[in-house]
């Protein structure tokens, strides 16, 4: 791909991760599946901290990873982010190793690395929704 | 054709006769490795929701409360901080590149400063600061409080 592609897509996918980010904020804060809205809700027992509520507390985050809406929209933050993430350290690489057999070899280990954690990540929010986790 | 770079990412922080594009330059690639490296972490961390509640809710609280001390609300924040930065120079950036909103075509005149770096790129870094204050302020009050406006 031409290198104006490539950059093109990385601020198009850097305004699409700002839209899709800030409902992934909301979604912890003001959409937040729970009465309170708080983080972490812990129980008053003495030497050590159990979590009892609050958003990121297991059946909170199962319910909206079940969801077939919220887990495409994950899918699809997730794709963005990775574009944009690894063609970000392939850029400050090439422009650090400068040549175009360095350039090739960074190229093709950014989308290695990447397509790595995008199957694993990807992974993760398919098996939630096909009713994965115990 | 190998053009030697020698001097890399220590050039980031060399200020002198560049100003604050420079220094926005760097900050915008340093939010950049540790929101990317912040974004590997969490795909590995949220992938605990696979092993249960007993896991993920552990995992959770290890988050708040790494090694015993409640600093995870401050490591929140200062990711907040990161990426409202990075975000909104982000917007600033698809601006300016992409030559959006460049002044009218002018004369090159002695001490041939570029006006492309003034007027609307200096106004969209005021904007920029305004914006990543109230944004912060309220993120890192509802990170430690929980308080919603």
């Amino acid at each position: 791909m031409r290198e104006s592609k490539v950059m093109f897509l990385q601020y198009m996918t850097g305004l699409l991760i700002l839209v899709f980010g800030s409902f992934h904020v909301l979604l912890i804060s003001f959409l937040a599946p729970t009465p309170d809205k708080i983080l972490y809700q812990y129980a008053n027992i003495a030497g050590g901290h159990t979590l009892i509520g609050g958003t990121l507390f297991y059946s909170t985050v199962k319910a909206v990873y079940s969801n077939l809406l919220w887990g495409s929209f994950f899918e699809l933050l997730l794709t963005f982010l990775i574009y944009h993430i690894f063609n970000g350290f392939r850029i400050i690489l090439s422009e650090q190793f400068p040549g175009s057999k360095s350039e090739k070899v960074i190229t093709y280990s950014m989308l290695i690395i990447g397509l790595i954690i995008y199957i694993y990540g990807s992974r993760t929010i398919v098996l939630m929704l096909t009713g994965g986790g115990l | 054709m190998t053009i030697d770079n020698k001097k890399g990412w220590i050039s980031w922080f060399n200020p002198i006769k560049y100003g604050s594009d420079r220094w926005m330059y760097s900050l915008h690639r340093l939010t950049g490795i540790a929101l990317g490296l912040y974004l590997i972490a969490h795909v590995f961390e949220t992938s605990n929701i696979l092993k249960g509640p007993l896991t993920w809710n552990n995992v959770m609280i290890f988050l708040d409360y790494p090694f015993g001390v409640h600093f995870g609300p401050e490591i929140l924040s200062l990711i907040l901080i990161a990426a409202v930065y990075h975000a909104l120079n982000g917007i600033r950036l698809t601006i300016t590149e992409n030559g959006l909103m460049l002044p009218k075509p002018y004369r090159p005149e002695y001490p041939y400063k570029p006006r492309s770096l003034k007027g609307l790129n200096n106004f969209l870094k005021i904007l920029l600061g305004i914006f990543m204050i109230i944004i912060s302020v309220f993120g890192i009050i509802y990170i430690f409080t929980g308080w919603l406006p």
